[in-house]
């Protein structure tokens, strides 16, 4: 059963399954970063003190993971569609500050929570119509609000951080249910959603049709702009919820760097799952997998001290690994 | 043949990641065997008995400011600053500290924030000039703008540099500028080093979050504090990594440090945004702040003071953006005496327990 949803068959069930039934390599070309991710954390059992406990695991590996994975998610819809969005750290802090200053301004936690989702929502709507309406470039579209976000956040925070306290806001952030962190779950209810939506919903098909022929599915009656529409707008509530997410954890709204280079690591974990940008596939679980282990990545090298130059050309390799583990039995 | 090239990219992806981890072997398990440090001075640490450092004394054998153009002794002036940036809280507190001490004075001062882009720096450099005004502040973003600052004392007018000097081969200290009034960032190191000796009693394994990897305050904060350390032998930092400076990478960072080195007692961190961040880490991994790990930081923001009051920090040196009293009164002593050191060090001060909450109200 392969993960990666595709809207071309490429090539005859019979033939891929005695394929994958082959070699171990046939299961890298799905799960290159999986693979990666299990020789990660291998090596942490080694070699990592304290690695191998489940406070570990769910507190440190996967709380820190889940709002690049999240981020990720969305961003794994707009490439599914043949887009990208640059704009998702611009949006988180836009979305953080709104929250933030609505939450200072005396309305309540749910209400602020909204109205800051409201905000991400309508940037998605900016960047999806520049895109559908205005046939405007995906990467040009989005870098408008990429570059202009940040400074709409900025002006919002005069430069300050705006600081709060308030458990129920910051629930996003710092709350647990059942014991496990927040951003955990909504990690993994997103994801299983989005999983179900991609592979049982007509949403999903249509979706995947628009990336992968956007002429032949106008043609067989998909209405592609509000398909794409939809994938840019749940991209930037996406990552407006994890803006809220990022200043519950540090109780305070920092518009200068929430969010900072998140679309890079976001396109990054995406891209070792193997999707590529050209549009008409997505792998969820995949875009999962490959946040986490890129995010395993950067703490393994933090936590044997090695510099942050170094983290950054290692990053660099492990994805450039990944795709070529991918590439290999294509 | 598939699986071999496989098996040796991992094999290689297991060799690079065990070579960034040999910097690391010092600090394996082991080394600090023995039960939890007790607080009482050790006796083989001077910095834990020693008094505050202070600020660093006046800088010995700096030449007098003499080829620079004079400044007439006025009852009032007309001048302006040029600030890089007003994008963080501390450029903020500098800026309205350039603000108030003018009012205060009745002096007329026009303000441009140059956005943090060197050339719209220059621009605004150039307009002021133009203006023609008495003299002239600026906090230059880079070394790189001497030859504005030449152009500046061609035009006549005196110019003090504030928080950060520029290239001193292409504008002469003391001849294209009058002084330039700077922080003792090493100094602030090991004035932190003093406080984690007292916090600590000298036995302290230390994790240390820098700033900004290359930045000034950093390297010259780590200078400091690592220097001032090995006057001490219960004190070792185990790791040391940068966390950007800011609070939420002072937390993640924090977070992926505790789990490998348990055995943490305490953090240093360059600023107070990591500490912050710190904290929350230190708090998420069932740890008590300020009892079970011993925090010390840098700068003196209003949130740092408020987590000394409560306990949760043990100190944070101020690294004063108030630069407003110290370069009004620099003017003015050029203005009668004709000279002043070409350099000049901003005193700061040391929060503690004892006179955070009294400062917390007028901190930026």
């Amino acid at each position: 059963m392969s993960e990666t949803v595709t809207a071309r068959p490429p090539e005859p069930l019979a033939t891929q399954r005695s394929r994958r039934g082959r070699s171990w390599a046939g299961l890298t070309r799905q799960y290159g970063a999986g693979v990666l991710l299990v020789l990660l954390f291998a090596y942490n059992a080694l070699f990592t003190r304290n690695f191998l406990s489940f406070q570990t695991l769910l507190d440190v590996q996967l709380r820190q993971a889940a709002p690049v994975a999240i981020v990720a998610l969305g961003m794994a819809l707009v490439i599914a569609v043949a887009g990208i969005d640059l704009s998702v750290g611009s949006v988180m802090a836009i979305a953080g500050q709104v929250g933030a200053l609505t939450l200072l301004a005396g309305v309540g936690p749910g209400l602020a929570i909204l109205l800051a989702l409201l905000t991400a929502a309508v940037c998605g709507i900016f960047n999806g119509t520049l895109v559908v309406r205005y046939g405007v470039q995906p990467i040009i579209a989005t870098l408008i609000l990429f570059i202009a976000g940040r400074g709409i956040a900025q002006l919002l925070s005069e430069g300050r951080l705006t600081g709060f306290r308030n458990p129920s806001f910051q629930f996003l952030g710092l709350g647990r249910i059942a014991g496990i962190p927040v951003p955990v779950v909504l990690m993994i209810v997103i994801a299983a959603v989005l999983w179900f939506v991609v592979r049982y919903t007509g949403y999903g098909r249509t979706l995947l049709a628009t990336g992968g022929n956007p002429n032949a599915a106008r043609l067989s009656g998909v209405r592609t702009g509000r398909v794409m529409m939809a994938a840019y707008v749940t991209c930037s509530v996406l990552a407006g919820l994890v803006g809220l997410v990022v200043i519950g954890i540090t109780s305070a709204s920092d518009a200068n760097n929430v969010g900072l280079g998140i679309e890079l690591d976001a396109i990054a974990a995406v891209a070792v799952s193997g999707t590529p940008l050209t549009g008409g596939r997505i792998s969820v679980i995949g875009t999962l997998v490959g946040a986490v282990m890129l995010r395993l990545l950067q703490n393994t090298l933090i936590a044997q001290g090695a510099p942050r130059e170094l983290a950054q050309i290692v990053t660099g390799v492990v994805i450039v690994v990944a795709l070529f583990l991918q590439r290999r039995s294509r | 043949m598939r699986v071999r090239t496989t098996a040796a990219l991992a094999v290689l992806m297991a060799a690079a990641l065990s070579a960034a981890g040999c910097s690391n072997d010092a600090s394996m398990p082991g080394q600090g065997g023995g039960p939890a440090a007790p607080a009482a001075p050790s006796a083989d640490c001077p910095l834990a008995s020693a008094p505050d450092p202070g600020n660093s004394a006046p800088p010995a054998n700096v030449p007098a400011s003499t080829g620079a153009p004079k400044l007439a002794a006025k009852d009032t002036y007309r001048v302006a600053f040029s600030q890089n940036a007003s994008n963080n809280p501390w450029r903020l507190a500098e800026t309205a500290s350039m603000q108030a001490e003018a009012q205060r004075l009745g002096y007329q001062l026009t303000v441009t924030d140059a956005n943090n882009e060197q050339a719209k720096q220059i621009q605004d450099i150039k307009g002021l000039i133009a203006q023609r005004p008495d003299a002239l502040f600026m906090a230059p973003i880079t070394e790189q703008l001497g030859n504005v600052v030449v152009e500046a004392a061609h035009a006549g007018i005196p110019v003090f540099l504030l928080d950060r000097d520029v290239d001193t081969t292409a504008a002469k200290p003391g001849e294209d500028y009058v002084t330039v009034v700077v922080s003792d960032f090493v100094q602030q190191g090991r004035r932190a080093a003093w406080a984690m000796a007292q916090a600590t009693g000298g036995n302290a394994t230390i994790i240390e979050l820098e700033g900004t990897t290359g930045s000034s305050p950093a390297i010259d904060r780590k200078k400091g504090f690592d220097e001032s350390i090995t006057q001490c032998p219960g004190m070792r930092v185990v790791v040391s990594q940068s966390a950007d400076f800011t609070r939420a990478e002072g937390q993640s960072v924090t977070e992926t440090l505790l789990q490998s080195h348990p055995d943490a007692t305490a953090i240093y961190a360059h600023n107070d945004e990591m500490a912050l961040g710190a904290i929350s880490a230190i708090r998420a991994a069932g740890k008590v702040p300020g009892q079970d790990i011993k925090i010390v930081s840098i700068d003196g923001s209003k949130d740092a003071l408020t987590a000394v009051d409560a306990g949760e920090l043990y100190a944070t040196v101020e690294s004063n953006p108030r630069f407003g009293p110290k370069a009004f009164e620099t003017m003015q002593q050029y203005a009668q005496q004709g000279q002043v050191p070409v350099q000049l060090v901003l005193e700061d001060r040391l929060f503690n327990r004892e006179n955070a909450a009294q400062n917390i109200a007028e901190a930026y």
